[in-house]
């Protein structure tokens, strides 16, 4: 793997464009063909393909075009899982829940497909990306299992045979997403264990992304995660986080968020080499990747471009500094 | 008076067929400024009424006016109290809900009731008693930022003396029953004696209605049997299967009135009948029946509104059950 010092990345959805959205609509209603809808997710994923190699990103994503819940996709695509009623999420926002019915199974590969596609695209390496089993049993319904460990475990068996696929497909790299371990401390010790299933055997790099929570109470603990890498939302966060990293240093590769995704305001150049050079107090180059603080998708497409040329741009003049 | 049944606190919003969407479409149009906010609160009464006939028509003797009107636990009353502003959005406890951050800019101030008119609205269209349900002192304070106080203690004092002006104001407007929620004790038991000396000042002279406090988002374990000083006549907690607070209740007797959560609102597995009628007979060997309330775990809001309304008519049901073994 042929990477830059900094290698510059994303936490994997990108926004949709407006035509993609209509089209998810009109599937919904049943007035397009699910091979009419393909065709669009597939030139939007080319347009962000082309995007992300256009200004430069080291590490490629396929944008999730074909998704809509990180975690709802999978369960669509398991046996066992079905689909709730709406679950209010905060104000007018509802989500349906998976509700685990069945033993869990993978019947086919979920992703592999479109890792294969996006990676006919590029030359540059493309993250598989998957949802990790904590996160996927955390925000389900369980109606099946006795216990929330009983679901996890299953759920990372699941997500290791998927992985294993997209590493046979070469994907050099895989992302498996675990935004709910910083919520409940005591569960952590679940989350290690599942990851170390889902990662067991894989020669692939393996990252996890962990989203704002209650770090200090999961910190240095969360460490022992077995991934290559640890991806954290940063920005939103002030980098408060990085105080904790002088109590106890940072053994892993990080993922430095250095994006507020949930702004709609754009860093400046300057603001995200600051949030750089705070994180090199604390962490060696080599072991910085640069990325936003989450996935994109709630920000508007030149939103989310815009903010995306800055950290690239910021980087490359880092670089520079750094010789 | 028997065994009775009431929910935890809210009901879902919305429900799956258009016709329960209207507050989601309602909400929408305001942001677009399509409606008036006169329009949409014909929407969130018309919505509140529909929640309370729902909780009637499956069976509970005690309702909510369903918190149809809050955003989130603590919007909804901090934005009617002087001193705050509201920040960014955090995780609610260990759910996949979220609040917005109330920040201490001032001293806070009591101005005037913030829930009496929802009560009386809620009472004026149900059969049965309408329970206030409102975040309790300790529980604001602890997810509040506060950046005006130099002490945490005084926060808590003044949003203690803040929820004693509003539960006395329920109260004078007839309201008979008042739930206080203050799930962040349970992550902060370290916190206990200022806990009880806070609701102290809440409870001061208040003798007409009969407050809850409702302690759910862990367990009791550390806290019982001291919980039991706490000058309010009921305590709720979680007791749904194999959770935790069953062994902490066996340590001692239990001297108040219970709300017990035995029915899971935070899962749509159902509980069977027969599972809530062994658990409510090993609660008689703790507390009376007689005074005992029947409720779900938590809020109805982490559930689908239809699995909301079978998990209360099974609570109805079971207790229907039991009514009619004590009697016979």
């Amino acid at each position: 793997m042929n990477l830059p010092v900094l290698p510059t990345t994303t936490v994997g959805s990108f926004p949709k464009p407006d035509y993609l959205t209509k089209a998810r609509f009109q599937f919904s209603k049943n007035q397009i063909s699910k091979t009419e809808l393909e065709e669009l997710e597939k030139k939007a994923t080319k347009e962000w393909v082309d995007f992300q190699e256009e200004i430069g990103i080291d590490i490629l994503v396929d944008g999730e075009m074909y998704r809509g819940d990180m975690v709802t996709y999978f369960a669509e695509n398991f046996k066992g899982f079905e689909i709730s009623g709406l679950v209010r999420s905060y104000g007018n926002r509802y989500y349906r829940k998976p509700v685990a019915v069945a033993e869990i199974e993978r019947v086919n590969p979920v992703t592999v497909e479109w890792f294969k596609f996006t990676q006919s695209l590029t030359q540059k390496p493309v993250k598989g990306m998957l949802t990790g089993p904590y996160t996927i049993m955390d925000w389900s319904f369980d109606e099946f299992y006795p216990t929330r460990r009983d679901l996890c475990l299953r759920l990372a068996e699941v997500v290791h045979d998927e992985a294993k696929d997209l590493e046979e497909a070469g994907a050099q790299y895989i992302q498996i997403d675990e935004p709910a371990v910083s919520v409940r401390p005591e569960e952590l010790e679940l989350a290690i264990e599942a990851m170390g299933i889902v990662t067991s055997g894989l020669k692939a790099y393996t990252l996890t992304h962990i989203c704002y929570g209650d770090f200090p109470k999961i910190y240095p603990k969360m460490l022992d995660i077995p991934v290559n890498q640890i991806d954290l939302e940063l920005s939103n966060n002030e980098f408060d986080l990085l105080d904790l990293f002088k109590k106890a240093p940072f053994t892993r590769d990080i993922g430095l968020g250095v994006l507020d995704v949930h702004s709609h305001r754009t860093e400046t150049k300057d603001e995200v080499k600051a949030r750089i050079q705070k994180a090199l107090k604390f962490i060696p180059k080599e072991k910085i990747y640069v990325s936003p603080d989450c996935g994109l998708k709630t920000r508007e497409v030149e939103e989310a471009k815009a903010k995306l040329r800055v950290m690239v741009e910021a980087t490359k003049e880092m670089r520079e500094t750094l010789g | 008076m028997a065994l009775e049944t009431t929910l935890a606190g809210a009901y879902p919003k919305i429900g799956d067929s258009t016709e329960e969407q209207k507050l989601r479409r309602a909400l929408h149009q305001f942001d677009k400024g399509e409606i008036s906010e006169e329009d949409l609160d014909l929407i969130k009464n018309g919505v509140t009424e529909e929640a309370i006939r729902q909780q009637i028509e499956a069976g509970l003797d005690v309702v909510t006016d369903g918190l149809i009107r809050w955003d989130d636990p603590l919007t909804y009353l901090c934005r009617n109290i002087t001193g705050f502003e509201t920040s960014g959005l955090l995780r609610y406890f260990d759910t996949n809900t979220f609040y917005r951050q109330p920040i201490v800019e001032s001293r806070l101030e009591w101005i005037k009731p913030i829930l009496v008119s929802d009560y009386q609205f809620a009472q004026a269209k149900s059969t049965k008693p309408v329970k206030a349900v409102l975040t309790g002192p300790y529980t604001i304070a602890k997810l509040s930022r506060n950046r005006f106080y130099r002490e945490f203690k005084q926060l808590a004092f003044d949003l203690a003396h803040i929820i004693h002006k509003e539960v006395e104001a329920l109260e004078a407007a007839g309201c008979r029953y008042i739930q206080l929620d203050e799930p962040a004790i349970l992550n902060h038991k370290h916190d206990f004696n200022l806990f009880l000396q806070m609701y102290e000042i809440v409870a001061a002279q208040l003798s007409k209605a009969e407050k809850t406090l409702q302690l759910n988002f862990g367990n009791l374990e550390g806290l019982y049997p001291k919980v039991l000083n706490i000058p309010v006549e009921r305590l709720g907690f979680e007791l749904t299967k194999n959770h935790k607070n069953w062994d902490v209740i066996k340590s001692a007797p239990f001297t108040k009135k219970m709300m017990a959560g035995v029915v899971d609102a935070r899962n749509t597995k159902m509980e069977s009948e027969n599972d809530l009628v062994q658990a409510v007979h090993q609660l008689g060997e703790y507390t009376s029946l007689e005074q005992l309330w029947l409720s779900t775990s938590h809020s109805l809001e982490f559930l689908p509104r239809s699995n909301a309304r079978k998990k209360l008519e099974l609570l109805a049901s079971a207790a229907k059950q039991l009514r009619g073994a004590s009697v016979s």
